[in-house]
């Protein structure tokens, strides 16, 4: 069972699984699935000191849980620092760069109305122009801020 | 109670595959993103085919959802400023961090520490973007995620 998770599926394996979760949040309950829209829900949420939570809100606690799924089959493959970044910086400099880019996700992706999943992935599946023009626009950033960082600091594995 | 456990557990799913296929470790994304190597575009596309065709699929057999007897129904929007402006700042802020909302969260549930500064970065982005765009009577002007 662990050898099976010591390493990663093949990307036409893993891919259309992916793809079978939008089909099934469309599904099961007609919602589109978006991680994005989980935390917003959950900040909502903790806004209100409500505890109920919405769809959303436990479509995340799910993604969370299947990390912890896979960290119990996989033997606990944990994450040793945080990629490039702690590899380049010390590390009071990483944290304020790591928190930094959170705040630039959970901005960005709230306004642009979903992530990699709820635009990348469900909205571009849905046909959506505003998706589309989204996914090209986060794709390519990400792309281009990747490449300077690394000419500018390295910290490549 | 019901819909919440069952999109819990297609979130099980996501999370579960997210972590195995790597997209939780920032050093395969980051790979992907200085383009050295084709798995990341490879998932991504292969993803998005089966979600287009199966929710095509969906709508040619008239689908009802399980839970709620509707029908299989979704909204596309058409581009606009913020549709831009957000996916410049998510792309810098995936850029730098290699990770994006969904490994984020799959990170946390694994146990990895590091992950929780992004994630507090997340919530502090979300929580700034809502107090920004509240219009005076508290309502959200735009379109929740």
């Amino acid at each position: 069972m662990r050898a099976l998770f010591d390493s990663q599926p093949p990307w036409f394996l893993a891919g259309p699984l992916l793809g079978a979760c939008v089909v099934a949040m469309a599904l099961v309950a007609n919602t589109r699935l978006g991680v994005v829209g989980g935390f917003s829900d959950l900040v909502e949420t903790a806004t209100r000191r409500s505890v109920r939570i919405g769809t959303r809100g436990s479509f995340l606690l799910g993604v969370a849980g299947g990390g912890l799924v896979f960290a119990v089959v996989s033997g606990g493959r944990l994450l040793d620092g945080y990629g490039w970044v702690t590899r380049a910086f010390p590390e009071p400099a990483a944290l304020a760069i790591l928190v930094g880019a959170g705040v630039l996700i959970g901005y960005g992706a709230k306004l642009a109305g979903g992530c990699t999943s709820g635009n990348g992935l469900c909205g571009n599946a849905a046909g959506s122009p505003a998706s589309a023009v989204a996914t090209a626009t986060f794709f390519a950033t990400a792309v281009v801020v990747s490449v300077v960082t690394n000419a500018l600091f390295g910290g490549s594995a | 109670m019901t819909a919440r456990l069952a999109v819990a557990a297609i979130g099980v799913v996501f999370g579960f595959v997210l972590a195995w296929s790597g997209m939780a470790d920032p050093d395969v994304i980051r790979q992907g993103l200085l383009l050295e190597s084709f798995y990341l575009y490879g998932l991504f596309a292969t993803a998005l085919a089966t979600a287009a065709i199966g929710l095509r699929v969906l709508r040619a057999l008239g689908a009802r959802a399980l839970l709620t007897g509707e029908p299989v129904t979704w909204t596309t929007a058409r581009p606009e400023r913020r549709h831009v402006v957000g996916s410049l700042l998510f792309g810098a802020g995936w850029g730098v961090s290699a990770a994006c909302p969904g490994p984020i969260a799959a990170q946390a549930g694994g146990g990895a520490l590091w992950s929780l500064a992004v994630l507090a970065g997340v919530v502090v982005g979300i929580r700034m973007q809502l107090a920004r765009h509240r219009d005076a009577a508290g309502v959200v002007v735009t379109e929740p995620a």
